[in-house]
């Protein structure tokens, strides 16, 4: 219509394609004329998705003491040549940055750190190594450093890795174990290691020199999942207690090594499980978990299993005579002797018993069992004997008991295997057969681990498992504690006399066959001692096994080497047990204390206390409270909820709660988080409730003493 | 067919504004199944799935606008009431909004958690309102302070309110206006007057970022934006470096969908720099295949607004389109660093949420204006008649609201 807007228009679509086909000039330029260069540039720019691997999660003890946790190290490099670092603020910037590096890591001098800055913006070095292994506190000091706080333009380059770290060093710590690529999973870290691991997340970095790879983006690719924590059944103060013990009586003895296992009675669940090897004289070290890998013939501690059978099959009296002679008999040609002479030819089952007499104990099997050797070992099999418990724990030791259609079972084997030779068994093994007395005939599998948590919330929780119920008739209860009363009350293990408390138990000193000979020379005998066992007798709550293998200090029997460490641990164990009147399974992190109240009385307390959240100290009704000890009250927080909290965009009330739970959660939400001191969390900046702004900091001051 | 026959206006525009969208699609899937986000477990269908909602949304905002029964008078009133209320906005927003950079650019809707840049409204609705002025007071524009009072007052409000957090988007945006001045009536003396002092403005504007970078929010990016395009730095120009070397990868055919290895480096890959992507990707042809689509556009827009009988729907067909065509043209001359780093959206491509709703805003209003121009055509009744009557309900209405 209007000739004007029609020239004008067209005349603006003709701008429009003259700058097209400048950019389609660009692109020509870019793709050909410049294109080698750019290509060439993008072949140096080498990238790969490397794997992040999660935070692993830790293992505690039942009481929440850290027994594994993972700290972060960093190694702390510097990138001068980042694109975006401009000639202007890398010299504007470089002396303070020296002098601040000089300030925070002292080896080297601000002028060599200043002509290392230099070097590498001169020789396009793209990586130099300021610090190895910083903690995360100089990590946060070093994001401040002038240039490096710009972030990305600044060229940090951080490499991230964990340290495993057992806080109570040496203490189970095989049981604890390891778990390594190229290695066979050890321990509950080997045996939960799908659980502990996580789930590794994935981060793009670029090759900036040698080995050193970079970070593209801010975020991981993908996410890593940190690993879930494992609370294991084992109480680390009893742990230290069994670990002393038996580290004092191996240095006592000069043995190669030995171990202890102290389980709960009823629950199976390990309290305490010690293995310790001679590295010197005086040096022992756990590096081989024997108390539950290395089955060996067990000796007299065997005689137990022997004497069931027999109570079981033939309902045998305790008091039935044996002809023992005089301590000596053979057997086709192999003659089986006493340690001790008997103090007459003939015996009780019971003396037999009490006093380890070979001779007696298996007399009296051959004369049951020799015709049907069978039922034998088929009482073995029901005693759970012959066959491995499965515990969590990879490595457990096969044990081996032979029938009598194998081929190397011999006219000799029923009466040496009923003194506890010819067999291949774990301390474990002889541990469960002793709790199955002490368990009123029951077979429960040992647990090592009590539930799975994930941020203290529990996942999954184990239950004892009973593998089998009332094996043994009460009357065989009875018996079989009588025996193993007798030998501590007047037997092998008199030592062991305790006079707080009944203890039942056996003795062992089983000789160590040598190249499948037992008999060389006489100072190359070498012996296993042992002693094993159940506290309080009548109504049992631990059953514990000690052995300890080749003591050369010329005492070897079971009750002189291995019975005081069994003793030592059984009287500190009876006397915690009777202080701990709270449940174990309290949560030590969710425990605050009471403050300390006196002079009022119980209305004025119950109000507070209700209003304040606390319990109620039990006190009588409308009495003048006495003082109260800042120690006598423990109440548990409520159960916090901090993930749900933080994921409605608020602030949640983070005292007592570990930073390691809190920190991820809200550093997810865009929250700067700042920590000072260590432990748990104490104060915090920004108030509870408050509702979370992105960016914003929150200071977290920590406190171990929460 | 009864669907088909639903869709009016220009046939072209809607095929293209079609492709377009589904190459977004496509481009969303590769960014998808790409390294970067291909083990984001679960978000790679997330992200497809929002994109495509928002591709339907964006198709169904043009289907709905185009076929509203408009009037001249109407959509003039739009722009009138717009005006100021594109204002409040934007003023809302540098106080209030959300911090995006260094400048505030984005306001929340209350309740919906939806967010939008107040500057995509301001565009429309002030194109709209310059379009009426210059349509109503066409014969009166002769003097050079009328120009000023009537056309260049009201863009500069909205322009400087625009610059203190978005200097490109003002820039082009003021480009934009002066177009509608150059196509209008107004005579090239005043328009040579207007560029003479344009000109000393923007060197006043330059030295004083240059000398007081820190006088406006985002002074100092630009300072350094424009020094690394005059130096050609490329060791600090890191994004039009990375970009080039995705250029250079897609010699004519690509890397193919989800090979784009450039994408990690360049932190706008889905928005400012997808033409670099889309190069790396699907070729050199793809490129000049998207960049000769926005040139149709334009030219089928043309079209429009030289057979359009309503001076007022030129105008704003033209500013529409002229708008939304530059601001294609300069995110393809950045990727391919024809001209200094800046951060606008390709429309209909990019990734971005509200930036394509508002683009769909724009084109439905063009195709809705086609469609009337199109049916004027077919019944060819009484032509100045009809112009008469929209000129005078623009009056009316104008008189009404003074009133």
């Amino acid at each position: 219509m209007n000739n004007a807007i029609n020239i004008k228009t067209n005349l603006t679509f003709i701008v429009f394609l003259l700058i097209s086909l400048a950019i389609i000039y660009k692109i020509y330029v870019i793709q050909f004329k410049e294109g080698d260069y750019w290509r060439k540039r993008s072949k140096e720019i080498t990238t790969k998705l490397v794997e992040i691997e999660a935070s692993r999660g830790n293992i505690y003890d039942q009481n929440y003491n850290l027994l594994a946790t993972s700290l972060p190290f960093y190694d702390i490099g510097i990138d001068v040549n980042v694109p975006g670092l401009d000639d202007k603020t890398f010299n504007q910037k470089k002396d303070s940055l020296a002098m601040m590096l000089n300030k925070l890591f002292p080896e080297k001098s601000k002028k060599e750190y200043l002509a290392m800055l230099n070097k590498a913006r001169q020789e396009n070095d793209r990586y130099i190594l300021i610090k190895r292994k910083a903690s995360y506190q100089e990590l946060q000091l070093v994001k401040k450093l002038p240039i490096l706080r710009n972030g990305k333009k600044g060229g940090l380059v951080v490499l991230q890795n964990d340290k495993r770290i057992l806080p109570f060093k040496y203490l189970a710590k095989r049981t604890i174990g390891m778990a390594r690529e190229g290695i066979k999973p050890v321990g509950l870290e080997g045996a939960y290691d799908s659980i502990l691991k996580g789930v590794s997340g994935k981060r793009l970095m670029q090759k900036i020199a040698g080995d050193v790879w970079r970070p593209i983006n801010d975020d991981e690719e993908i996410q890593s999942k940190n690993g879930k924590d494992i609370v294991t059944t084992l109480d680390i103060n009893i742990q230290d207690v069994a670990e002393h013990a038996l580290l004092k009586a191996l240095i006592k003895n000069q043995a190669t090594y030995g171990s202890v296992i102290l389980m709960e009675t009823k629950t199976g669940k390990i309290k305490a499980i010690a293995n310790l090897v001679k590295k010197d004289s005086t040096t022992y070290e756990e590096s081989l978990n024997y108390a539950i890998g290395y089955p060996s013939e067990p000796g007299s501690t065997f005689k137990l299993a022997s004497v069931l059978a027999l109570f079981e099959e033939y309902n045998v009296d305790i008091n039935e005579k044996i002809n023992v002679g005089n301590g000596e008999c053979v057997y086709y040609n192999q003659t089986m002797k006493d340690a001790h002479p008997p103090h007459s030819p003939v015996i009780t089952l019971e003396e037999a018993f009490m006093t380890s007499s070979n001779v007696g104990i298996s007399k009296i099997v051959t004369k049951y069992f020799a015709k049907n050797p069978d039922r034998f070992v088929y009482h073995l099999s029901r005693f759970h004997l012959d066959k491995p418990y499965n515990i969590d724990i990879p490595g457990e030791g096969i044990p081996r008991i032979k029938k009598p259609k194998d081929k190397d079972w011999y006219g000799t084997t029923l009466p040496w295997m009923s003194i506890g030779y010819e067999t291949l068994l774990t301390p474990l093994h002889i541990l469960m057969l002793y709790n199955l007395v002490a368990n009123n005939g029951s077979i429960v599998k040992p647990m090592f681990v009590e539930k799975i948590e994930y941020n203290g919330k529990t996942l999954k929780q184990f239950q004892t498992e009973v593998l089998s119920e009332k094996v043994l008739q009460p009357t065989t209860i009875e018996k079989a504690k009588q025996l193993l009363r007798s030998v501590v009350e007047k037997g092998t293990a008199k030592s062991l006399n305790i006079t707080t408390f009944k203890v039942g138990g056996k003795t062992g000193t089983a000789q160590i066959a040598k190249k499948g000979k037992y008999y060389t020379n006489a100072n190359d005998k070498t012996y296993l001692a042992s002693f094993v066992g159940f506290f309080p007798l009548e109504n049992p709550l631990y059953t514990c096994i000690v052995t300890i293998h080749s003591p050369s200090k010329g005492i070897y029997y079971g009750g002189l080497v291995a019975g005081p460490v069994f003793k030592e641990i059984a009287e500190k164990v009876y006397s915690k047990s009777l202080e701990n009147v709270s449940p174990l399974n309290e949560k030590p992190n969710n425990i605050i204390h009471l403050p300390f109240v006196a002079g009022t009385n119980t209305n004025r307390l119950k109000y507070l206390s209700t209003n304040l959240n606390l319990p109620l100290p039990t006190i009588n009704e409308n009495q003048l409270i006495p003082p109260i000890s800042e120690d006598s009250a423990k109440y548990n927080l409520l159960q916090k909820d901090i993930t749900q909290i933080i994921q409605n965009n608020t602030i949640p009330d983070l005292k007592g709660v570990s930073i390691t739970e809190a920190m991820p959660l809200l550093e997810a939400k865009g929250i700067k988080v700042i920590v000072k001191g260590q432990g748990k969390i104490k104060d915090q900046s920004i108030p509870p409730n408050s509702k979370i702004q992105k960016g914003q900091k929150l200071i977290l001051t920590l406190s171990s003493n929460i | 067919m009864n669907f088909l026959e639903s869709i009016k206006g220009d046939r072209i525009i809607w095929i293209v504004v079609v492709i377009l969208s589904l190459f977004s699609l496509l481009v969303v899937y590769s960014s998808s199944i790409g390294l970067a986000y291909r083990y984001k477990d679960g978000h790679t269908e997330y992200f497809l799935f929002k994109h495509t909602l928002l591709t339907l949304s964006g198709l169904f905002v043009i289907y709905y606008i185009h076929n509203i029964k408009i009037t001249t008078k109407e959509l003039s009133i739009i722009g009138l009431v717009g005006f100021p209320i594109s204002i409040i906005l934007l003023v809302f927003t540098l106080v209030m909004g959300v911090k995006s950079g260094e400048a505030s650019r984005w306001l929340e809707v209350p309740g919906l958690g939806i967010t939008f840049q107040s500057s995509d409204v301001a565009k429309i609705t002030l194109i709209i309102f310059i379009a009426r002025s210059l349509a109503i007071h066409k014969d009166k524009l002769k003097e050079f302070k009328d120009v000023v009072y009537k056309i260049i007052f009201p863009t500069a409000l909205i322009c400087f309110l625009i610059l203190i957090s978005n200097f490109s988007t003002a820039f082009l945006l003021a480009l934009t206006i002066f177009y509608m001045l150059f196509i209008s009536n107004v005579s090239f003396k005043i328009l040579f007057k207007l560029i003479g002092i344009l000109m000393l403005l923007a060197v006043i504007f330059i030295s004083t970022i240059c000398f007081f970078p820190n006088i406006l929010p985002r002074g100092k990016t630009w300072k350094s934006r424009i020094e690394n395009y005059i130096k050609g730095d490329n060791k600090s120009n890191y994004q039009v470096e990375q970009a080039k070397i995705a250029i250079s990868n897609g010699v004519f055919i690509g890397k193919g969908p989800g090979n784009s290895a450039q994408r990690a480096f360049l932190p706008q890959a889905s928005s400012d720099f997808i033409y670099a992507i889309i190069i790396e990707e699907y070729g050199t042809l793809i490129g000049i295949f998207i960049l000769m689509s926005f040139l149709v556009i334009f030219f089928r827009t043309i079209r429009i607004v030289q057979k359009s009988k309503s001076l007022f729907y030129s105008y704003v067909v033209a500013g529409l389109s002229f708008n939304m065509i530059l601001q294609a043209i300069v995110n393809m001359a950045v990727a391919v660093n024809l001209l200094p780093v800046t951060g606008q959206p390709l429309p209909f491509i990019s990734m971005g949420g509200t930036s394509l709703i508002f683009s769909s805003i724009n084109i439905g209003i063009i195709l809705n204006i086609s469609r009337q121009v199109y049916e004027q055509e077919r019944t060819l009744t009484n032509e100045d008649a009809t112009q008469n009557k929209n000129i005078k309900d623009i009056h009316q209405a104008e008189t009404k609201l003074q009133a």
